[in-house]
């Protein structure tokens, strides 16, 4: 009879403990969904009396929220291309190689996930300055006039897309590296070697055989580099400063900072908006979570 | 014509060499094993002859043209894996048509010439199927289909049945050797199974830690093995190897077990070994069991034995050495009963001291 | 050229992109960090057209500034809060509720995810929801229940604000590690612990815990590592305020690098959580032989 009771009364802490957390972890959240769709939202918690989609539309209609997401899309997205090419590139050949520079490269890799951002801004913030003076002067010798600034506003590397892609990219590169190399450690080289045998030349044993049998490893890195960058707030609050650039996550938070005009609601479903893609992304990566959180520690 | 030469070979991993002066030729159309236990370095050997590792000195040559220096796939060598490799994302059709598809040759003739290799190898109705539902032996027809698409002057194989269960070896044994009849490539192939040596090759390597230890005809590696590592390496089960003195300058030369017991060795000229120690060798086939009234060499005593039907494999002891002795189909006797054994003259392998066979007089090929 | 040649050619190529990234955005800048740490730079003011070398004046001056100890003591204890103690605590005993056979597991489990699954400007932006605004705040209201005093949360306790939020954020990451760490030990050890009559606490003092003892140790460094960088979440939330309470040293890097302006003295901060952040890695990759 003890045992039994004891078994249950763990069973009940159990329980107890888990619906304690989940009230926990989604109670804030209940804020935020209610009042994107409360026609009279405000900051605090309250239930809506009416439902609409207003604010929802009013993000693509008004007020810079779809310029935000587009821009958050267009950079993200070439950042999480550039880091699968390269990534994929440099992940296979740390994987094949045994060169004297494998384990240093490695060990530096390791470092440099340890670094915290924000210590290295200072720093990237002169470097990206230098290079964008150098990209203004060839811009500027090259394009007209009147186009220079929005030359500027893509090629630019301290306001401008290029330098956030690069940014961006080199933020999310080590991890991606990390991934796709512990991949290509579990693949044999016995299909590369046939392919080699058949008579593919390089390109071919790329296209045919390698991109294939690596787009498990290839979608994992694709997918933790796009949930890292898309939420990246820092590197675009650095290095973006006019207003059509800015990104989802600054063009939120100066619109909040914005005391006498916020609107909640607004202000909420865009939130919303930004949430989504993170959370599903989230959702497809999850076999991949212990590998991005220990960085593949079995090497 | 596609004969291939391996010229003093040698291949070092960073200081560790690994193939140390290897020398063998492959003639053309001729089934050539590469056979000795892991670590010999036999794989490695295969490798640098597709060209997929580099020889460190030495010559590998194709038709007598040097190789060394030319990559894979110029070499018109087919490869079959030891995983056979088949690439997970295409179909067994795609698989086997892959290097004719990379030369750009038209759809239509692919189809065709993959459709004779399928009806070769019976893989018709699986041409639409994947690796992954593909069972051991389908998977390794593919992998053969693969190579042979290419009309290839050499096929290379890497351990290809070593994934397969008995009963399937057996069966695939018999169908490269029908292939190799029909098709007429010259093959290299590798095993650490000498089995599978002795039954389809038509010249064996075999190799021990890098070295050639004996290069021949299977029969030859069978009758007369120039070391006790060939010796006891090649037939199965195998041959009983005992440790003693050769008395050589008697009138009869004969052999002292160091246990005492004594056989002597007539029609031999072995004065030069007298008093030398050395190893006697004699196959299990060789051995007889005899009834008490005829003439027998030696007693022993009955230890294990195995009885396989068709035929009892019985551990004679007598001293400290074990002789296992092979008969026909089935007989009575038990552990612990005393046996009489008589042994084949002709069947006697002398081994010195630093195991090298230098008796060959009586072991004559017919 | 043989294969093995060309191959090691190609993997050489291959690299360069990644190289040239990782060289220009992170290894070039972390060793300027060091070199600009002894300038004077700065983004305006006379400095900034002309930067001089200062040897050493701005470690001297960081020493005897009281915000840059501030700092560190906040970041201290943000850490050990949220991070040692907070997370790891609820996510321990989250793996160990949902490693039982268990009701509605993806439902918790996508619950506990999902505060570690949203960008960190909007986990900041729904907690001030629940934390600003005196007796109108999620928070407020909730104790209220219970006969407390409705509160400015944020300027009320704002550290302790912080830890909570971070705690909830990173429940998540601790509880994957750990379950992972669970599933390595076979249950086979504690049926024999069972037969040999241990309770449930025993079990879990003496057997559990110590066989988990290198994943507590792995999810330590890591999430100690990680923690020192975050910046996004407290940014929105308080800004490292009222008053520098909340002044995690990422934030007090960047006040004082883009608010003062002070580029070279920003960069000797950063220089000093670049050797802490060296040190942990050092002691990650040597203690858990990292295999490479």
């Amino acid at each position: 009879m003890i045992g039994v009771r004891r078994f249950t009364q763990a069973e009940v802490s159990a329980y107890g403990f888990l619906s304690a957390t989940l009230v926990f972890c989604l109670l804030p959240f209940l804020w935020v969904a209610l009042a994107s769709i409360d026609p009279n939202a405000s900051q605090f918690l309250s239930f809506p009396k009416g439902i609409t989609a207003d604010h929802f539309i009013k993000i693509f209609t008004a007020n810079n929220g779809g310029r935000w997401f587009f821009n958050s899309l267009i950079t993200v997205g070439a950042a999480t291309a550039v880091v699968v090419v390269v990534g994929g590139m440099g992940g296979y050949a740390l994987s094949r190689t045994n060169a004297w520079w494998k384990r240093p490269f490695l060990y530096a890799i390791i470092l440099v996930r340890i670094l915290p951002p924000t210590a290295l801004i200072v720093p990237l913030y002169k470097v990206m300055l230098i290079a964008n003076g150098l990209m203004g002067a060839l811009v500027r010798s090259v394009v007209p006039p009147d186009s220079t600034r929005s030359a500027m506003q893509i090629v630019g590397f301290v306001d401008g897309y290029l330098g956030l892609i690069l940014v961006l990219s080199a933020m999310q590169l080590p991890l991606a590296l990390w991934i796709i190399k512990t991949y290509f450690d579990l693949t044999p080289k016995d299909y590369e070697e046939a392919a080699l045998m058949d008579g593919a030349n390089s390109f071919q044993r790329i296209r045919r055989i390698l991109v294939p049998l690596a787009l498990p490893g290839l979608g994992a890195a694709g997918l933790l580099t796009f949930i890292g960058a898309w939420g990246d707030f820092l590197m675009p609050l650095t290095f973006i400063s006019s207003a059509e650039l800015q990104l989802l996550p600054i063009g939120l938070f100066r619109a909040f900072q914005r005391a006498n005009t916020i609107d909640y609601g607004y202000l909420s479903a865009l939130a919303v908006l930004y949430m989504l893609p993170a959370v599903v992304a989230f959702g497809f990566a999850r076999r991949f979570l212990i590998q991005s959180f220990t960085g593949g520690i079995k090497g | 014509m596609a004969t291939i030469s391996i010229e003093n070979v040698r291949k070092n991993f960073g200081a560790v060499e690994v193939i140390k002066g290897v020398s063998f030729e492959v003639a053309d159309g001729q089934f050539a094993v590469l056979v000795g236990p892991s670590g010999c370095g036999k794989s490695t050997l295969l490798r640098m002859i597709a060209g997929l590792e580099s020889v460190t000195q030495g010559d590998i040559k194709l038709d007598g043209k040097r190789i060394n220096d030319v990559p894979p796939d110029q070499r018109g060598i087919a490869m079959v894996f030891q995983s056979y490799a088949l690439y997970p994302h295409m179909t067994v059709a795609e698989n086997i048509g892959f290097s004719l598809d990379l030369k750009k040759v038209p759809k239509a003739t692919i189809r065709k010439e993959v459709a004779q290799v399928a009806e070769l190898l019976q893989l018709s109705e699986l041409l639409d199927r994947r690796p992954a539902a593909l069972s051991g032996g389908q998977r390794q027809r593919v992998a053969i289909g693969r190579a042979i698409i290419k009309r290839p002057r050499v096929i290379l194989f890497d351990e290809p049945l070593s994934n397969l269960d008995a009963s399937l070896r057996v069966q695939m044994r018999a169908e490269l050797q029908r292939l190799h009849q029909e098709l007429r490539p010259t093959i290299v192939y590798v095993t650490h199974d000498q089995v599978e040596a002795m039954t389809m090759a038509d010249t064996i390597v075999v190799l021990n830690q890098g070295n050639v230890a004996q290069w021949a005809h299977p029969i030859e590696l069978y009758r007369r093995p120039r070391s006790t590592f060939v010796a006891t390496f090649i037939g199965s089960p195998r041959m009983n190897l005992v440790k003693g003195i050769i008395a050589g300058k008697e009138s009869m030369p004969s052999f002292t077990a160091a246990d005492g017991w004594t056989v002597p060795l007539a029609g031999r000229d072995l004065a030069a070994m007298h008093s030398q120690s050395g190893w006697l060798g004699i196959r299990p086939e060789c051995i007889r069991l005899v009834d008490a009234n005829t003439d027998a060499d030696l007693s022993g005593e009955v230890v294990i034995v195995e009885r396989l039907g068709a035929e009892t494999y019985v551990n004679v002891a007598k001293g400290r050495d074990t002789l296992l002795v092979r008969v026909q189909g089935d007989i009575a006797v038990r552990p612990g009963d005393t046996v009489q054994l008589a042994f084949d003259r002709a069947g006697f392998h002398l081994f010195n001291q630093a195991e090298v066979n230098f008796d060959h007089s009586s072991n004559d090929l017919e | 050229m043989t294969y093995e040649t060309r191959m090691a050619w190609q993997n050489r190529m291959l690299l360069v992109p990644a190289f040239v990234l990782l060289a220009c955005f992170i290894l070039i800048p972390a060793g300027a960090a060091i070199f600009i740490s002894f300038t004077n730079d700065a983004l305006n003011g006379f400095a900034a057209a002309h930067p001089q070398f200062v040897g050493l004046k701005n470690y001297v001056r960081l020493f005897s500034d009281q915000g840059f100890w501030n700092s560190l003591l906040v970041t201290l204890v943000f850490v050990f809060g949220s991070s040692v103690v907070g997370q790891f605590v609820l996510g321990l005993a989250a793996a160990l509720a949902l490693s039982r056979p268990i009701a509605l597991k993806p439902v918790f489990n996508a619950a506990i995810l999902l505060p570690n699954a949203v960008p960190e400007v909007v986990a900041g932006f729904i907690w001030i929801s629940m934390l600003a605004g005196g007796k109108y705040s999620t928070l407020s209201r909730i104790v209220g229940l219970f006969g407390f005093a409705p509160q400015n949360w944020l300027d009320f306790a704002p550290l302790l604000m912080i830890i909570v939020v971070n705690t909830w954020r990173g429940i998540a990451f601790a509880m994957i590690l750990m379950t992972s760490g669970l599933s390595a030990v076979p249950a086979e050890v504690y049926e024999a612990a069972r037969m040999d009559g241990a309770t449930a606490r025993q079990i879990f003092w003496r057997i559990t815990l110590p066989l988990l003892r290198p994943t507590i140790f792995l999810y330590m460094l890591v999430s100690t590592a990680g923690t020192i960088a975050i910046f996004g979440l407290i940014y929105t939330l308080t800004r490292g305020g009222p008053g520098g309470a909340t002044e995690i040293i990422g934030i007090y890097i960047y006040n004082q690098s883009f608010s003062a302006y002070q580029l070279g003295y920003g960069s000797a901060v950063a220089v000093i959580v670049l050797g802490a952040s060296i040190a942990i890695g050092a002691i990650y990759v040597r203690v858990l032989k990292v295999q490479v």
